[in-house]
């Protein structure tokens, strides 16, 4: 019986690490592969598009997924199957935090300017509210309802998600919302930021305070557009990452506060204020 | 407090495994000798075990890990700090984009599971996110660029 029991106990370790290495070993495929293609740069217009190996290692990474070329291609699912998928989850958080380490040495340094650069950084937080008054209208003009409340309250990281979740319950209409958000953020936002991060210095707008706009509250998200900004005005790397880092951080410490105390309640105003102008539900074409 | 010794070796186990995709990485993207990088590359991975460990001790403060192993590395490396100096001549030897690019190799996998959630999603919903986007960082960047200047930063 005991030498059963630890058989299947052998067993089920060894599978575990047969996981774990397949899943090392194609991370490590992916991130030479990368890494050796490098960073590509060309214009467009006025602007510089940066595709740093970041950007291909995530697309080429989702590619693999059981549900994408997965399901054509019978060996790439033996490799990368569901519990793949799972671990590489946990292994982002933990991968992040090098990155952090990475930031913090970039701000230590620029403490005394960063500290001068307070005030900015405090109202910036605020600027995040934007986002309110672009896209609820929108959302309302596309016949969302309460659905757009939750979309668009913030940029639906973690906290927010957290914060409609328990106000609203996560399967509500406002629920559904903040998870759609959510949802494209953690598929597209480092792609999207990536592409946007390099070509928004074109805007005339200063790359520190662009640096600042990069820390969102997401790791991930901030290193993807503050690393194309950076390539994009090299001669301004370091600020750039120290500036972008410190937002990001404060972002940590105020977002959830924010999104309470003003995200939700100014998305509520408005939508109050704007369903009844602007929603489709009169003109019975939904 | 909730710590305990499994947990903490699994943490270890898996920084390890991301230290060897960060050397690998850096040594093939920017030249950079895996034994020149290693010293600096072990402060890193202490820091963020410290990181790991400080989030799981304080769960009530929602701090990330991400941001302890930031403002560690911050306070370490602070100009009139003592350790600034050799802090930095270590961790310099580890690239700062070398560290995303496993990160985001991770990060598309375990999205995996989520494709078939994400084509259930109507079409609007794509199209207010990268409104939501857009809204945010250009929301802040015009705060920011604003506020800086009337600081007379920029």
């Amino acid at each position: 019986m005991v030498t059963n029991k630890e058989n299947q106990r052998d067993i089920v370790k060894k599978n575990d690490f047969n996981s774990l290495l397949k899943l090392f070993l194609s991370v490590l495929l992916i991130v030479v592969a990368t890494e050796i293609f490098g960073t590509k740069t060309f214009r467009i217009g006025p602007g510089q598009v940066v595709l740093l190996p970041m950007l291909f290692a995530v697309i080429i990474g989702m590619l693999i997924t059981p549900n994408l070329l997965g399901s054509k291609i019978k060996v790439l699912k033996k490799i990368i199957s569901m519990k793949e998928v799972e671990t590489a989850g946990t292994y982002v958080m933990i991968a992040l935090l090098p990155l952090g380490v990475k930031y913090g040495t970039l701000v230590g340094p620029n403490i005394v300017e960063v500290v001068k650069a307070g005030p900015a950084f405090l109202l910036q937080e605020i600027g995040n509210l934007g986002t309110i008054f672009i896209a609820l209208p929108l959302a309302l003009i596309l016949g969302m309802k309460r659905e757009a409340v939750g979309a668009t309250a913030s940029i639906s990281r973690e906290p927010t998600l957290g914060v409609i979740g328990e106000k609203y319950g996560i399967s509500s209409p406002e629920g559904t919302g903040v998870l759609g958000t959510y949802l494209m953020g953690t598929v597209f936002g480092t792609i999207f930021f990536g592409l946007l991060g390099g070509f928004s210095a074109a805007t005339g707008l200063h790359p520190l305070a662009l640096a600042m706009a990069s820390g969102m509250g997401s790791g991930s998200m901030m290193a993807a557009a503050s690393g194309a900004l950076a390539e994009s005005v090299p001669a301004m790397k370091d600020e750039i990452l120290a500036y972008a880092a410190t937002s990001n951080m404060l972002t940590g410490v105020t977002g959830l506060y924010s999104v309470i105390f003003l995200g939700l309640p100014l998305v509520n105003f408005l939508y109050d204020k704007l369903s009844p102008i602007l929603s489709r539900k009169d003109r019975g074409d939904e | 407090m909730s710590l305990n010794l499994d947990r903490s070796l699994d943490y270890l186990k898996m920084l390890i495994i991301v230290g060897i995709l960060i050397l690998v990485g850096q040594r093939f993207g920017y030249g950079i000798s895996i034994f020149s990088a290693l010293p600096g590359m072990i402060i890193v991975i202490l820091i963020s075990f410290l990181a790991l460990t400080i989030k799981d001790s304080f769960p009530n403060l929602h701090f990330p890990a991400f941001a302890w192993a930031s403002l560690t590395a911050l306070i370490l490396s602070m100009p009139f700090m003592p350790t600034a100096e050799l802090f930095l001549k270590y961790t310099n030897e580890v690239n700062f984009l070398g560290t995303t690019t496993p990160i985001l190799a991770y990060a598309g996998i375990s999205v995996g599971n989520k494709i078939e959630e994400l084509r259930k999603l109507s079409w609007k919903v794509f199209i207010v996110a990268v409104a939501v986007f857009i809204g945010t960082y250009f929301g802040s960047a015009i705060v920011a660029h604003l506020v800086l200047k009337m600081q007379g930063i920029i």
